[in-house]
């Protein structure tokens, strides 16, 4: 870079303020990581809710349970930096609609996903262009749902999908060094949701589909504050802002009619979980089971808010 | 061809007939003895020629060229960084006397690296950088590379790059990981990649520290003496057994379900009908020497995307010149969908939870699949 | 496999059904338009009221279990569909396919053909009753469409968002193919009513107006009015009183 020499540059390669932990330290509480309050295998409330973008063929509006300290700190708060934070997304599907004039023929309903958070939906502020890993989530989303969509029964057409993201899952306590663990934990969270209110929007705009594909996550995770050494345990639904360290972590996009699974993401080191007596699954089965199980309870919620918005559409009328 | 691009398999899908595709997927899911359309057994990897070393100006270089004529090129380079942010939260905590082993916890993961020193680029051509088929490319082989954190022994360079990029608490490596492909992929080009960029990390040597501690670094001018980034010789072959590994990057093997078959290493014409595919990252264990996950990932099957055939019986063309009776809808025990035989239809819905397991376990058994690509590559390297 | 749930015929079906809900097995039932099939089994493919067509004793033996893409209410036409001409092929989406009547507005004429993108996909039973009110498509206010659609000022970029067509010069009308004059069958503007002969190529359909019944149903004149028809190749302005040449559609 040159310098500009009319004036009295500064030193070069820049200071930056220090931070103080300590501040946030005082006595406030707000540093308290939050705890898991759930059983191992319980998941939090899911609201789900169809048709509520007049002019999409298709919506829906997800948001997650807040977890039991985020609630507190919601109705008492005691520090300005929430503990965590809770999964809140709209989903909006437009078409059929032709394809773009430069597109080639496809007898397939051609799927375009795109996944932008809101700047403000993480602590981090995102850009309005969206980065490689909005990208990435949109290839996982569009995975998850071609396997679902009956897609020989829409010749020409396009679907486009879109999905904001208002509040974004943390990927550790915010707390932590950002260096502690950086595998972007959260974001599976997020896929899990993406999914499962992009099926309920798919089936809001009337496309066909196999089954209501709804998204899991499980996580192996070591909480024990005594170190490492304690085995990992096998976590369903977790919320990384409640755990110390996670080993290893894994989504699924699942068809419970079929028992089939149309997107898979798992990483990390799932060798060393830690089963019950006589599980004979090594740990990246266990894990994906969990998940699977977990996205069986999303499920349950996705097939009820989509027979809610029938009935009530058709008691309308 | 823009929306094509934007679909990470679209751009996959091959221009086979519904009759062709048909034929491909019955000879291939033939009962315990698929047949490829170039004989290869299913776990038999196509054949390819690499070279290590081959650019001058990077820490690290390797070429892979497979058969057809689709080449690879990886570039690493190293530079040094000054660590910013973490090391001063942990400054100030310990000045302002926070419990001790709190702020030794935060010192520890801070010395354990971070995932965005590594930064991968893919170049593909006729792609735009910012496709979706080279982000999630580069997504996948990136978060195998440097995963694998958090356990005790991350001082033990399991598996994960960044803990060998901190250099002390105050500067660290960063590098970038340049793939280039040499022209248009011809098929699913993660094996290709992968396998490229675990020759060109191999390869990669790091200049000598000379500097010591906190310090700010400086470097041994003589490229002979400088480092291997994955040592030749595992640090913890001290404590175990004598035949215990080396340290090694991870690969990235791509696996097909068709039928009851499970295919590795498959080729464009594989690919188009291929129930399920998925994209299995595995590494060494330095521990205990066998091999380890570190990620799974689903690819979209192009296969959804393809033309369906016509049964006769529904053929206006053919109404009546043939007996419906012929056309008689078996189940397909893999898909649990009803087909005529010899009549293509597009894959839908997803993969069984045992074929994923199955496929897993190919990979990681003793003697697998995932056991002789390594040893496959660790062949390579010794030129 | 669960068993029992298909022997007893319509008594174990539920009214309502979601995407992946098993609904009775292909021996009692033939899978129709909503519906796939899957392990044997009928299951629903979108979410809406399950209807069961009963069978035709000519052709079939088994009643066809279908879900409705319209809710019940919007349209009785699930009577009404025996009366119109019998549909070889089941629907399973509401795009555009041979033989469906549709209503689209001209785009651009050229000397060969006419460019239209296509507004409203009638179903094949209100169409041929010409009933516009029981329309059973996914567009709920036909009337307001076609208005907003004919409006000079909101012949906007909206077009993208619409499935594109072709009328060639030879498919305007059934006589005198030869002698036809584009400009004077359509202008960019009018709402033709058309039917699909051809899904044509990546981007266009292809339709024909060689019927009485097909044809322009509304168009403005050039100074801006809405004109009525006098004959099948004229419609006049009210106001002023001058005729225009167009391919008119029988009015009733």
């Amino acid at each position: 870079m040159m310098a500009d020499r009319r004036r009295i540059n500064g030193p070069p390669g820049g200071t930056r303020p220090a931070v103080f932990a300590s501040n946030s330290q005082s006595g406030t509480g707000a540093t308290t990581r939050a705890q898991r309050q759930r059983q191992p295998s319980e998941l939090r409330k899911i609201f789900l809710k169809t048709g509520l973008i007049p002019t999409a063929s298709g919506s829906s509006y997800l948001e997650f349970e807040p977890s039991a300290s985020l609630a507190a700190a919601r109705a008492n708060p005691k520090s300005l930096i929430p503990p965590s934070s809770a999964l809140k997304l709209a989903c909006t599907v437009h078409g059929p609609k032709p394809l773009p004039r430069s597109a080639a023929f496809s007898p397939n309903l051609v799927l375009t996903t795109h996944v932008k958070y809101a700047p403000f939906a993480a602590r981090r502020r995102k850009g309005h262009i969206r980065d490689s890993s909005e990208r990435d989530l949109g290839v996982h989303l569009e995975t998850a749902l071609r396997g679902a969509i009956i897609a020989e029964r829409w010749p020409k057409s396009g679907l486009d999908i879109t999905i904001t993201i208002l509040e974004a899952e943390d990927d550790r306590w915010w707390g932590d060094a950002p260096d502690s663990h950086d595998a972007s934990w959260g974001m599976m969270n997020v896929l899990a949701g993406c999914i499962t209110a992009a099926s309920a929007a798919i089936a809001d705009a009337h496309i066909d589909c196999l089954d209501l594909v709804a998204g899991g996550v499980a996580a192996l995770v070591s909480d024990e504050s005594a170190g490492s050494s304690a085995a990992p345990k096998l976590m369903l639904d977790t919320d990384p802002a409640e755990h110390r360290s996670i080993l290893s972590a894994c989504v699924v996009g699942y068809m419970p009619a079929r028992d089939e699974i149309t997107e898979l993401w798992l990483k990390g080191d799932s060798s060393k979980a830690s089963l019950e007596d006589g599980d004979k699954r090594t740990g990246h089965e266990a894990l994906i089971d969990g998940a699977v199980d977990a996205a069986r309870g999303a499920h349950t919620v996705l097939a009820e808010a989509v027979r809610e918005s029938l009935l009530s559409a058709v008691g309308q009328l | 061809m823009s929306n094509q691009r934007q679909a990470s398999s679209a751009s996959q899908v091959p221009h086979l007939s519904p009759a062709e595709l048909s034929y491909l997927y019955t000879s291939l899911s033939l009962p315990k003895s698929s047949i490829r359309p170039d004989g290869r057994s299913p776990t038999q990897f196509r054949p390819l020629t690499a070279e290590t070393n081959i650019l001058p100006g990077t820490n690290g270089s390797a070429r892979v060229g497979f058969a057809d004529g689709t080449q690879a090129i990886v570039g690493v380079k190293a530079e040094v960084e000054k660590t910013v942010l973490s090391n001063e939260t942990v400054d100030a905590r310990s000045e302002f006397g926070i419990s001790e082993d709190r702020g030794e916890q935060e010192g520890s993961a801070a010395v354990g690296g971070h995932g965005s020193w590594v930064q991968m680029s893919i170049e593909i051509p006729g792609f735009r950088d910012d496709d979706a088929l080279p982000v999630f490319l580069s997504e996948m082989m990136r978060e195998s590379l440097v995963g694998a954190v958090g356990s005790a022994e991350a001082s033990d360079m399991t598996g994960g790059l960044k803990g060998r990029l901190v250099i002390n608490k105050r500067w660290h490596w960063r590098l970038y990981i340049d793939v280039l492909l040499l022209s248009q992929p011809l098929s699913y080009p993660l094996p290709l990649l992968s396998l490229t960029t675990h020759l060109a990390l191999l390869s990669t040597k790091l200049p000598k520290l000379k500097s010591q501690g906190e310090e700010d670094p400086f470097f041994d001018d003589d490229w002979a003496v400088a480092e291997y980034l994955y040592p030749r010789v595992s640090l913890s072959s001290a404590k175990h057994s004598a035949r215990s590994p080396f340290v090694r990057p991870p690969v990235t093997l791509l696996v097909i379900s068709v039928g009851e078959n499970i295919i590795f290493d498959p080729n464009r014409e594989e690919i188009a009908v291929a129930d399920a595919v998925l994209a299995i990252s595995i590494t060494r264990d330095s521990e205990a020497g066998n091999l380890k996950l570190l990620s799974i990932r689903t690819v979209d099957p192009p296969s959804r995307l393809t033309q369906p055939g016509i049964p006769n019986s529904e053929n206006v063309n053919m109404l009546g010149a043939v007996a419906s009776t012929e056309d008689v809808a078996v189940l397909n025990p893999a898909t649990g969908e009803e087909e005529v035989p010899g009549v293509w239809r597009p894959r839908r819905g997803g993969v069984k939870r045992s074929v994923i397991a199955e496929m897993v376990k190919t990979v990681l058994k003793k003697g697998g699949v995932g056991e002789e690509v390594l040893e496959g590559l660790e062949g390579v390297e010794v030129s | 496999m669960p068993s029992g749930a298909g022997n007893t015929m319509s008594t174990s079906l539920p009214p309502v059904a979601i995407p992946g809900q098993r609904l009775g097995s292909v021996s009692v039932y033939a899978a129709g338009p909503g519906t796939h099939v899957q392990q044997a089994n009928i299951y629903a493919s979108i979410a809406g009221p399950v209807v069961v067509d009963p069978a035709q004793p000519k052709t079939q033996t088994k009643s066809t279990l279908r879900v409705s893409r319209i809710l019940p209410g919007i349209s009785q036409d699930v009577v009404a569909a025996p009366l119109a001409p019998a549909k070889p092929k089941p629907r399973y989406n509401t795009l555009p396919a041979v033989d469906s009547i549709v209503l689209a507005r001209v785009t651009r004429v050229q000397k060969r053909q006419a460019t239209v993108s296509i507004l409203v996909v009638l179903d094949n039973a209100t169409a041929s009753t010409g009933d516009l009110s029981k329309l059973a498509s996914d567009n709920d206010n036909v009337a307001s469409i076609l208005t907003s659609a004919a409006n000079p000022e909101n012949h906007s970029s909206t077009d993208e968002l619409r499935f594109q067509a072709l009328i060639r010069k030879e498919d305007v009308r059934a006589v005198e193919k030869d002698r036809v004059v584009m400009d004077e069958m359509f202008r960019v503007g009018d709402i033709v009513r058309g039917s699909v002969i051809s899904l044509g190529d990546q981007s266009f359909y292809y339709l024909t107006t060689a019927r009485n019944d097909l044809g322009v149903v509304m168009a403005r004149s050039e100074a801006g009015n809405m004109m009525f028809p006098v004959s099948w190749k004229e419609m006049r302005d009210p106001v002023t009183g001058t005729g225009e040449q167009r391919k008119v559609a029988r009015p009733f």
